[in-house]
């Protein structure tokens, strides 16, 4: 049941809840990362932080991703994670109905303290056993529907909708000077995030 | 032989005949004399310049004469000056040279090389700012081959403004100027230069891509002296209209065909003139000139040219490329001028610098047009010794020519480079400045050893030895070269022996770094003065300061704020944009910020956070919990993966020392990620499992604790404030996030299992950093650092005492006289008054004058001057305020 945090130059963070292993959002960000790896692109060290470039459009979005603890006792340091980050992804595991309700808190948690404009996306992960799903699709869409999120069921295991997931973001964070490059263009996301971070604290 | 069959043997069949005829080498094959192989190797060196020379052709062969010339020099009457004239071509030479010749020649009469001409007389040619009007005004003016360099301000890009012949139509052509990440290079030439003015240096030789060479002025070329060029540089822009351009143009040389083309054919007959489409055709070395009377100068890179014509598949495409960029093709139509933009470096003469506060915030105005914020002094040339050639071309040139062998026979995979001495160095040499095929490997090595020399050779860093499967990752995952090439362990310990080679060829960013440090330290500099006066603000002032946080924050924002001043002044001369490349340039100015400003006061900042962190007590706490915490199991702390046996918790307390001993955060930050790396390492413990925050978060935590180490507490505090805000976003970041979490948590480790939670308190803390720490990026102003003056108390019976105060722009006399008197600890401070000590006088300041607008006038005087502010006491006997004071010891000014 967690929930993660995407950025955009690009910060994700990811904030499970008390059952931390459960929902598989260290499983999302690898898949994501590592579908279609680029070995030019050097490897980070550990999967708690990851990169990976995607073009949108004209531009190359970077994201770096940043994975939040999700245990409670790590509850307090989520601000430091999100602070400046342009999106966030917040998973829960559809099988398990808990997890949808600590979804709820973190994105209350965001809305109250996470940086201005942040890009919500809620990831319902485990979509492959959906036969013994608790959470409804209609339920998470009605609740993405109501905070404006982004909402996708995926399934790290089998790969489906992670890309999709992404794109989602990419397509939502607004765009940049259109003349940029890929290059210039990731230093201006992190001009840009540190700006929409501004409001949080 | 045999060691170095392999690379010589397929060029060198006629050695092996040799060794044949010789009759000494039996089938077994290993030499049974000692000197055959010597035999052998003459041979087969001999046999390699013949490979060599038929590849280049006769250029080549030129080359080997001129080795000859080098060679027998010592017993050689040959033409000196032509010998000299190839060696001062590229300053690396010089050092060879001071190595090999005893006769102190030079040193009695120095001979200034093209690179040292333009490197000097940058101020005339090298005008960013200038429009596209102006140039055409100035060009038009000069003889064809005439050249500025400047920069489009839509497209900041540099370019060179070419002065063409009058017969081709458009009096001006440009070309465009291609910075990749380490190198220059002009568009459409496959030869690239360490900084710009290296590859000027080169066209002035070799016209390449161009349609000729280009020409400097004629004053220039003939100039002999320093003192000459000084004397043009102070001209700037204005030098191209004055008589020093004009008067010393001879009649023989081209006239300035300003309004009246050359006649048709005419003969032209000066030597360096290009008279029409006739020298389009490629020219030998000894064709090639710079100028009248200094001789063929043909020592150019052999390689280059080898290199080039590889690239361009021969003389055919020879001829294309001078189709291409030959005048055969009417030149671009005269680009529309932009609106006209002054120099800042012309406005910086004329300007009454420093007067007002400079303004720094650009605002409004585009970014490409920087203002000066504070026209620094014009320095003495002493001043820039650190652009002569002693810091020119590195220090490790003697170390060049042993290592070089090395380097290319073993690693770099072209043995028939390795034919003698002389080529060595000449591959050396060239290899990091050329961006063509053959030196590629060379040339992606840069990074490498840029990160490794700098940790080896200049500041403690880490331990490479210890964990060769983990090269930490750079931090910046956008320069890919430094981290797509893994090498093994026993090839980086060799690249290492010869990284010292290196270090004095590959790295203007090294070179820039120690001149920016070099200028911190001179206090005639303005720049010097900011970063001395600072620092000794803060080193007098421990009380200035209410936190550990304040402190270092401050430090972070006189960082940034002098960054930027750098950047935007002309006190760099010559200006970073010619060294370094655009996007490099920050990251640079931050590497030198972090030496001159870090590195001096590193032990100030870590005696002052442990004090403060011993007054606030929270120390004492941290010892406790980390107590507590070390007492728990990995389970209890929420630990569900392997974790570091004591071993790998060894060397990860290893490394936290070292981290200790640094002063550059990014490098303790890199530190910081080895140990995440080996944390990972053993989480996955060959599992292949990946494990993210989750998990690596807790055992985090248990490896901080069970290091124990109070001091990681400052050290996290050191990097958390003080490393450039951009890496902040990067793995570094996250990683220092997560250590600064994990520090938290111990802190706070007793109320967490109270409350499950941190305190309130503590969150508060954590908002506050990133509040800070992602908002301070607006552009900061100058006024802020510059707010620092230095004051002397003389008192007859202890001597001087010295204090740096906050003194703002607007602060007068009379105020400073109270902030004196309270520092000082002064009696009776109506007996004294605040005193100006220049040139051997004493002034007395009048209370409504503001010291800190005399301090900034005297910093913009074009010669520097040593002066001092002094409070002392005033003589109520000598009305004058003005008296001779000798030889700094006013005792005897003192009332009895």
């Amino acid at each position: 049941m967690g929930n993660n945090l995407i950025g955009r130059h690009t910060e994700q963070h990811t904030q499970p809840s008390i059952q931390d292993t459960g929902v598989g959002k260290s499983s999302i960000v690898c898949r994501f990362v590592q579908d279609h790896f680029d070995h030019n692109i050097s490897p980070t060290i550990g999967a708690s932080f990851m990169t990976k470039t995607v073009p949108c459009g004209n531009e190359l979005h970077k994201f770096l991703i940043w994975d939040t603890a999700g245990q409670e006792r790590f509850h307090s340091l989520a601000p430091m994670y999100y602070r400046g980050s342009a999106a966030a992804v917040i998973v829960y595991d559809i099988t398990k109905q808990d997890s949808f309700h600590t979804l709820k808190k973190w994105v209350k948690e965001l809305k109250e303290h996470g940086p201005e404009n942040i890009v919500m996306a809620i990831a319902g992960n485990k979509c492959d056993l959906s036969d013994i799903r608790e959470v409804t699709v209609k339920d998470a869409r009605e609740y993405a529907e109501s905070i404006s999120a982004i909402v996708v069921e995926t399934s790290a295991k089998n790969a489906i909708n992670v890309e999709e997931l992404f794109q989602g973001i990419s397509r939502q964070i607004p765009p940049l000077n259109s003349h940029e490059n890929g290059n210039t263009g990731t230093i201006k996301l992190a001009k840009q995030t540190s700006q929409t971070s501004r409001r949080c604290c | 032989m045999r060691k170095t069959g392999t690379s010589r043997e397929s060029q060198d069949r006629s050695g092996k005949e040799s060794e044949a005829s010789g009759g000494a080498i039996p089938e077994e094959g290993w030499p049974l004399t000692m000197d055959v192989p010597c035999a052998q190797r003459r041979v087969s060196f001999f046999k390699l310049i013949d490979t060599l020379a038929s590849e280049i052709g006769e250029l080549k062969q030129e080359m080997v004469e001129t080795d000859l010339i080098l060679k027998s020099e010592s017993g050689s009457t040959g033409d000196p000056s032509l010998v000299q004239d190839m060696e001062n071509i590229f300053l690396e030479k010089k050092d060879f040279k001071a190595n090999t010749r005893d006769s102190g020649y030079d040193s009695f009469s120095p001979k200034l090389s093209v690179l040292d001409k333009l490197l000097q007389t940058h101020p005339v040619w090298l005008q960013l700012s200038l429009s596209d009007e102006e140039a055409v005004n100035i060009l038009q003016c000069q003889p064809p081959g005439s050249f500025l360099v400047r920069k489009a301000a839509k497209l900041q890009k540099k370019f060179l403004s070419l002065r063409l012949p009058n017969e081709s139509g458009s009096c001006l052509k440009e070309f465009a100027i291609k910075e990749s990440s380490y190198t220059f290079s002009l568009e459409g030439s496959g030869i690239s230069f360490a900084d710009l003015f290296r590859l000027i240096a080169f066209y002035c030789i070799s016209r390449d891509v161009l349609p000729f060479t280009l020409k400097l002025p004629h004053s220039i070329s003939v100039a002999r002296t320093e003192g000459e060029l000084e004397d043009i540089a102070q001209l700037g822009l204005n030098f191209w209209t004055s008589p020093a351009n004009q008067i010393t143009t001879p009649a023989s040389t081209a006239p300035p065909a300003c309004h009246r083309p050359p006649s048709p054919g005419g003969a032209l007959p000066k030597p360096h003139l290009i008279n029409g489409l006739s020298s389009l055709r490629t020219r030998t070395p000894s064709e090639l000139e710079c100028g009248p009377g200094k001789g063929a100068l043909c020592f150019i890179n052999p390689l280059f040219l080898q290199v080039h014509s590889q690239d361009g598949g021969g003389n055919g495409a020879e001829r294309r490329r001078q189709g291409r960029a030959g005048w055969t093709r009417p030149p671009p139509p005269p680009r529309p001028p932009p609106p006209v933009l002054s120099s800042p470096r012309l406005l910086g003469v004329f300007k009454k610098p420093g007067l007002s506060m400079p303004e720094t915030t650009v605002g409004a105005e585009s970014p490409e047009r920087k203002p000066v914020p504070v026209p620094p002094p014009r320095l003495k040339k002493q001043a820039s010794v650190s652009s002569s050639p002693v810091d020119w071309d590195g220090r490790d040139q003697s170390a060049l020519s042993a290592g070089a062998g090395a380097s290319c026979g073993s690693e770099s995979g072209q043995p028939n480079r390795c034919g003698g001495g002389r080529q060595q160095q000449r591959l050396s040499d060239m290899s990091i400045s050329t961006s063509s095929s053959d030196s590629l490997e060379l040339e992606r090595r840069v990074p490498l050893f840029c990160y490794e020399a700098d940790s080896s050779f200049e500041d403690y860093e880490g331990d490479p030895e210890s964990d060769p499967e983990s090269m930490p990752p750079p931090l910046k995952p956008s320069k890919k070269r430094s981290s797509s090439f893994v090498l093994p362990r026993v090839v980086k310990a060799q690249l290492l022996k010869v990284s010292s080679v290196f270090t004095s060829l590959m790295t203007p960013e090294r070179r820039m770094v120690r001149r920016v440090a070099d200028m911190a330290r001179d206090k005639r500099t303005y720049f010097g003065c900011l970063v001395q006066d600072y620092i000794s603000f803060l080193l007098e002032n421990k009380e200035c300061h209410v936190s550990s946080t304040d402190m270092l924050q401050t430090i972070r924002q006189f960082m940034t704020q002098v960054k930027n001043y750098l950047a935007q002044s002309s006190e760099l001369d010559p200006p970073i944009e010619s060294l370094i490349p655009e996007d490099q340039i920050d990251m640079v100015l931050e590497k030198a910020m972090h030496k001159c400003i870090l590195k001096p006061l590193k032990g100030h900042i870590e005696a002052m956070l442990k004090e403060f962190h011993a007054t606030d007590g929270s120390w004492k706490q941290l010892r406790e919990n980390l107590q507590l915490v070390r007492q728990r199991t990995p389970r209890e702390l929420g630990v569900c993966a392997p974790t570091p046996d004591t071993l790998d918790l060894e060397k990860i307390k290893a490394r936290f020392l070292t981290m200790q001993k640094t002063y550059s955060p990014d490098k303790k930050v890199l530190l910081l990620l080895r140990v995440c790396k080996l944390i990972y390492t053993c989480m996955e413990h060959n599992s292949g499992r990946m494990y993210g925050a989750d998990d690596f978060l807790p055992v985090l935590t248990y490896v901080m604790a069970q290091c124990d180490m109070l001091e990681l507490d400052i050290e996290i505090e050191y990097m958390m404030e003080l490393l450039d805000p951009l890496l902040l976003h990067g793995e570094g970041g996250y990683y220092l996030t997560s250590a600064y979490g994990a520090l938290s948590l111990i802190k706070n480790f007793q109320e967490e299992q109270a409350a499950r939670l941190l305190s309130s308190e503590a969150r508060h803390t954590l908002r506050q950093w990133h509040k800070r720490r992602t908002t301070n990026r607006t552009v900061p102003s100058v006024d802020d650092f510059q707010n620092y003056l230095r004051v002397a108390l003389q008192e007859a019976e202890s001597g001087c005492t010295g204090k740096t105060l906050l003194v703002r722009p607007y602060t007068t006399t009379e105020d400073v006289c109270q902030i004196c008197a309270e520092k000082f600890k002064v009696q009776d401070p109506e007996n004294y008054g605040l005193f100006l000590f220049i040139d051997e006088t004493w002034q007395q300041l009048t209370e409504d004058t503001y010291p800190q607008k005399i301090k900034a006038e005297l910093h913009s005087r074009p010669q520097p001057q040593v002066f001092h502010f002094v409070y002392r006491r005033i003589r109520s006997d000598h009305p004058g305020i003005i008296f001779i004071h000798e030889d700094g010891d006013s005792s005897s000014d003192y009332l009895p």
